[in-house]
């Protein structure tokens, strides 16, 4: 029974990572938590049901157009709201105000466009299992984890081995000697936000798939927010362990302990780091970030 | 250039929300007080907006219908017309409770239909009785939502559905004595008071019966993922899973991740899961299920009203359009017998129903507890649609 429960874990963890990674990128480039990334993955999904359902096209055309719509929304905040900020040279902290601000438009205005109903997208995968010696796993968490999988390790080569990467990893380092070096800072934090984007619009899509689309589901942007706490903030390796990490802590202490004190472990949790490692499992200090 | 951009976008944006926000309300909600004199003002409070407002609406579609029929007919005392006033309580305790003082303070109605939520009515019963309104919840089955803690009657508080502790006990004995089960699960909603208060009343039929509660497990509000429990709950080999949640969605999540895990055992529920969606959500997973309710349009009458109000407003058939329109029938009935819309004679004549026939079936009144008795039916999901297997007649 551990063994499933471990794999339940690892499954809750998959999507924790996609929207954790997005915000450890934009942290390690502009200092602050993005609180509307979870509602980026929410657009997405929606974006999904609209051309799934209504436009009735086929499914895999509306996922690529979720994930293309939890890119164009966050480049839209970014260039909108976020960029304006920085430029009239205000603190980080209005960052942070600015996106809890974006975080609630956006869930206010699902509500008013969809009505809190949850939806399903038109297209269903039959409730199909493999089985695991004594475990099951879901043919849908099988797709999604391989999914996840070659989307997190293709951002880590994106970040590591191409230039783009390197201006990433330079602005997060240094952003004023980065700009002086010649690298085009906010042309780069605008694809960052498209990247961390797309991330959430993915995530959001396979969110809707298991576990239908509505209004608030952008609330587990809280979770993946802890999880990149716990694997280190800025570190995508980090957020990616903190998720998976997260995901099976969850998924034990409802097992085994309690549901109704799952959340309070996770708080805890995130407290004691705070108080034990700062940093985080990962330890990332500024040189290392992204 | 940008400046004029950035103006019109905002302007579009708030003109796009402002029409969002003014929905057309059928019944209308016009300024205060005026005529109040000709028309008797009959107020509903429904979730509209949030998650469950699927029945919340098909509630007022089903009150608006009766009134369109009371008033075509010309009207109750003399030709006075009715009015319909909905409100929106979100499904949320205190949306409700404001929803229902705006009500009567600014719309003076003689009485009120809703919420379908135990956890809505309960505080609004006590309001109810200060105000002195009579409110009918429609499927608020907790025993909270008539009488108090401490045993008392609300007298301004009245249901037209069975009680938690009726359906929960009929589900328990049921399973054990003509499903044959003896070892169950059950799956409740921690904080939720109708699915804990549900889930206490399967478990002690059951029990009492000489059944066995092999594995007792809860979620949160919220909560979408339910695998953790369920691998507990498979360990424990039920014959029958008790799930008790309110959302049809998740409802359909939890029992395909059971399937998913493997778990073959039978599922069971509650009027929570009296939604046409259910099945077609489950996508196969909850084949061969049960779970116990009202009767709902397995009546000609129901049918028909049913197929009409879907056709009318473009919607699933949803019971919760039964109780809107049985609900002012009810409030009609009873102010034809008051001979009066005074607030107070109604509920004393909505308390004084000997036997009222709707379309939800025939609910019989106990003047000392409010709470009516009724038969209830059992339905099973086969393919994308449950139906109606036999009818479970009332029991005490």
């Amino acid at each position: 029974m551990l063994l499933q429960q471990l794999i339940t874990g690892i499954s809750v963890g998959g999507i924790f990572a996609l929207l954790a990674t997005g915000y450890s990128l934009i942290y390690s480039l502009l200092d602050f938590s993005n609180w509307s990334h979870g509602e980026f993955a929410m657009v997405g999904a929606y974006v999904a049901i609209v051309f799934s359902n209504l436009l009735g096209l086929p499914f895999l055309v509306a996922a690529a157009a979720g994930v293309a719509g939890g890119a164009a929304i966050s480049f839209l905040c970014e260039r909108t709201t976020y960029r304006r900020i920085r430029s009239n040279g205000a603190p980080n902290m209005f960052l942070m105000i600015a996106a809890m601000g974006l975080s609630n438009v956006l869930q206010q205005a699902a509500n008013l466009i969809f009505s809190g109903q949850y939806r399903s997208y038109a297209f269903r995968l039959p409730v199909t299992t493999i089985q695991i010696g004594n475990s099951y796993i879901g043919v849908l968490d099988i797709i999604s984890l391989c999914i996840t999988a070659v989307v997190l390790v293709l951002l880590i080569y994106i970040i590591n081995k191409t230039k783009f990467g390197l201006n990433v990893r330079a602005i997060a380092s240094n952003s004023y000697a980065a700009r002086v070096l010649g690298v085009r800072v906010d042309r780069t934090i605008a694809m960052v936000f498209l990247l961390a984007g797309s991330l959430a619009g993915v995530a959001g899509v396979l969110y809707g798939m298991k576990y239908n689309v509505f209004p608030t589901m952008g609330n587990v942007g809280l979770k993946a927010f802890i999880a990149s706490v716990i694997g280190g903030l800025g570190s995508v390796p980090g957020a990616i362990v903190g998720a998976v990490l997260l995901g099976i802590i969850e998924t034990l202490v409802s097992a085994y302990i309690s549901s109704s004190l799952r959340d309070f472990f996770s708080f805890a949790l995130l407290i004691v780091l705070l108080l034990v490692k700062p940093s985080g499992l990962f330890g990332v200090d500024v040189q290392d970030k992204a | 250039m940008k400046k004029i951009v950035a103006i019109l976008l905002v302007t579009v944006l708030v003109l796009a929300l402002a029409a969002c926000g003014t929905q057309p309300s059928g019944g209308g909600a016009p300024a205060p007080d005026k005529g109040a004199s000709d028309t008797i003002k009959i107020g509903y409070v429904g979730d509209l907006t949030g998650p469950t407002a699927l029945w919340g609406t098909a509630g007022k579609y089903g009150a608006e219908m009766a009134v369109k029929e009371i008033n075509a007919a010309g009207g109750v005392l003399d030709g006075k017309m009715l009015e319909l006033v909905p409100m929106d309580g979100k499904g949320e305790a205190a949306d409700s409770v404001s929803a229902f003082k705006k009500l009567v303070e600014e719309h003076k109605i003689v009485a009120e239909i809703g919420t379908n939520f135990s956890s809505c009515n309960i505080p609004m019963a006590s309001v109810a009785d200060q105000v002195k309104v009579p409110i009918i919840g429609t499927a608020a089955s907790n025993e909270l939502v008539t009488i108090d803690e401490s045993g008392k009657l609300h007298p301004y508080s009245f249901r037209m559905c069975f009680i938690d502790s009726y359906l929960g006990t009929v589900i328990g004995n049921y399973a054990y004595d003509n499903l044959k089960l003896e070892k169950a699960a059950l799956f409740t909603i921690a904080g939720q008071t109708n699915s804990e208060s549900v889930g206490k009343f399967i478990k002690d039929a059951f029990e009492g019966k000489g059944g066995k509660i092999v594995a007792d497990e809860q979620g949160q509000e919220g909560d979408v993922d339910f695998r953790a429990q369920l691998t507990n709950i498979k360990k424990a080999e039920p014959d029958v899973i008790f799930i008790v949640m309110n959302d049809y969605a998740k409802t359909a999540t939890f029992a395909k991740q059971a399937r998913e895990l493997g778990i073959k055992a039978l599922m069971m529920g509650h009027d929570g899961w009296d939604s046409a969606q259910l099945a077609g959500e489950a996508n196969g997973a909850l084949e061969d299920c049960l779970y116990v309710s009202r009767i709902g349009f397995n009546s000609p009458e129901a049918k028909a009203f049913g197929e009409k109000i879907a056709k009318e407003y473009n919607i699933g058939m949803e019971a919760e359009c039964l109780f809107g329109y049985d609900g002012v029938m009810w409030i009609v009935d009873a102010i034809k017998r008051a001979g009066s819309a005074d607030p107070t004679a109604v509920r004393d004549a909505l308390e004084g129903t000997d036997v009222f026939k709707g379309l939800i079936g025939t609910l019989v009144m106990d003047p000392k507890t409010h709470n009516p008795s009724m038969a209830c039916a059992v339905y099973k999901c086969t393919g994308d649609a449950f139906n109606y297997v036999e009818t479970i007649e009332a029991q005490k």
